[in-house]
């Protein structure tokens, strides 16, 4: 038992030293070589753009269903009208940059780890290398930008359209008035609460790139090899976005206190 | 032009280069043999520094490569091309686009020298005209075509062969191994060919090397070779297992 705990221990540790070390060859290279700015619009094209359909029917079916429920109990309370406001805070703080995350991790994270993955196991990367072109330079820099310019947007756009939502849910279906509705939105959405969404995005980009562009260049055993690769890339950035959520949560309820 | 010197490496526990020590004259084809899985390619890639060695060095017009970091290792590379023994031909891009990818990343922007560096690589492998497929539908020994014209495009001095006729018929292998020679005739390129494929060895060879246990078992000339009554040598030229039915 203290021995499973132990490897697992230093399994954990080593995975981390490897992503660190990954993270800290990207930063170097966006500044040691020249950043392929068409593999970036490609990239951005591929993670940004063809994400927006998802995030937007995430985002949008959250925020209703968050607002009706929040209308189902808050109306015993004489309360309905807090109905905006708890949905934008609830969106800002929480679920817009999580579920953008996880749905990013599932989409774009596995497609990132998919295709690294095979280029390894057919020897692409190495060719690359052959070449005198760094794989870091041309597969994981432009990808890491693309997914930090990306994702901010892409939880600003699921949390403004849960807001949509969550006011045509409340207002129009279920009665709540709008005057109420939109000066308690208003009242109690803080720019801070908006910094935190869009730093939270940043951060799980962070995540769902290491990750993903990890687990495709360590990626072996041919086909069964890419087949665990994007699995592997999907768990791990899902269950990293949802601890680091936990820890930032924290921290940034400590820089932007709530309310202020 | 190329020196290894006493290269060991393994992989865990798996020792699979014992102290290999070989040397490539500039201009020269040096096939070196093997059985499957004996180091041949592992090889191969210690020469370009993509494996690094245990111990040993490797030595490009005498600059020690052996430690040289990944970004540093560019210059080397562009002198030496590889033909991977899967191709590895770029599966996003077309035929056209493998082959101008080595002439851009080598500074090369003028659309009209890439063209003509292009058609002229497809000449030499010939698959003239064949520029717009995409590696998908190519068969096989076009892909290994196609591969090579990749690695002449950009002009190395030096080329390297990783099973250069694994998995042909043996009319496409034939093509390839004249392809070989001609090429080391018309660019004078230092060739280093790792094969089990003794048609390719006698063919191609100036000299062999024949890997053993992880060991040099034989350096030397195709007639040596062929004389040699050493029994390791003799079961490996005539394909003999010493198993019986």
């Amino acid at each position: 038992m203290i021995s499973a705990i132990g490897r697992s221990t230093l399994l954990a540790t080593s995975y981390l030293g490897q992503l660190g070390i990954l993270t800290a060859e990207t930063v170097t290279a966006m500044f040691a070589a020249p950043i392929r700015w068409k593999l970036v619009f490609r990239q951005m094209i591929e993670i940004g753009a063809r994400s927006q359909i998802v995030v937007a029917v995430t985002g949008a079916f959250t925020g209703a269903v968050f607002a009706a429920q929040i209308y189902f109990q808050f109306q015993r309370f004489g309360m309905a009208s807090a109905v905006g406001s708890v949905a934008s805070l609830a969106l800002f703080r929480e679920l817009g940059p999580t579920l953008t995350g996880l749905m990013v991790a599932g989409r774009v994270g596995a497609a990132i780890a998919a295709e690294i993955g095979t280029m390894k196991v057919t020897e692409q990367i190495d060719a690359l290398r052959s070449l005198g072109v760094h794989p870091i330079d041309y597969l994981v820099v432009p990808r890491t930008i693309a997914m930090l310019v990306s994702m901010p947007l892409l939880v600003a756009e699921a949390c403004a359209l849960g807001i949509v939502a969550s006011y045509i849910v409340a207002v129009p279906m279920l009665g709540v008035a709008e005057a109420p509705f939109m000066k308690k939105l208003i009242f109690y959405t803080h720019v801070s609460d908006i910094a935190i969404a869009l730093i939270k995005g940043f951060v799980f980009a962070m995540i769902i790139v290491a990750v993903s562009c990890h687990e495709g260049l360590k990626t072996s055993n041919g086909a069964a090899g890419v087949g665990r690769a994007p699995t592997a890339a999907v768990v791990i950035s899902s269950l990293a976005i949802l601890g680091m959520n936990l820890i930032l949560t924290f921290g940034l309820n400590a820089i932007f206190p709530s309310g202020q | 032009m190329i020196e290894v010197q006493k290269l060991s490496k393994s992989f865990g526990s798996n020792q699979v280069l014992r102290e290999v020590d070989l040397t490539v004259e500039e201009g020269r084809t040096l096939v070196v043999l093997g059985r499957s899985g004996c180091g041949k390619s592992v090889v191969l890639k210690h020469l370009i520094g993509l494996l690094k060695p245990d111990s040993g060095r490797v030595l490009v017009d005498g600059e020690d490569v052996t430690d040289l970091h990944e970004r540093k290792l560019t210059a080397v590379r562009r002198k030496i091309g590889m033909l991977f023994q899967s191709a590895a031909l770029f599966d996003s891009m077309s035929v056209e686009g493998n082959l101008a990818f080595p002439l851009r990343e080598q500074g090369v922007r003028d659309p009209k020298e890439i063209d003509a560096r292009i058609a002229e690589a497809l000449d030499m492998v010939e698959l003239a005209g064949e520029q717009a497929k995409m590696p998908a539908d190519l068969s096989g020994g076009m892909r290994k075509r196609v591969g090579l014209a990749r690695t002449i495009v950009g002009r190395p001095r030096c080329i390297l062969y990783d099973e250069p006729t694994t998995g042909l018929d043996p009319i496409t292998s034939d093509s390839i191994n004249h392809m070989i020679r001609r090429l080391q005739r018309r660019l004078g390129v230092t060739s280093i060919v790792v094969t089990h494929d003794m048609k390719t060895a006698f063919h191609c060879a100036d000299r062999v090397a024949l890997l053993h246990e992880g060991r040099v078992h034989f350096d030397g000339t195709v007639d040596g070779l062929r004389a040699s009554g050493d029994p390791i040598i003799a079961d490996f030229i005539e394909g003999r297992s010493g198993e019986s039915d």
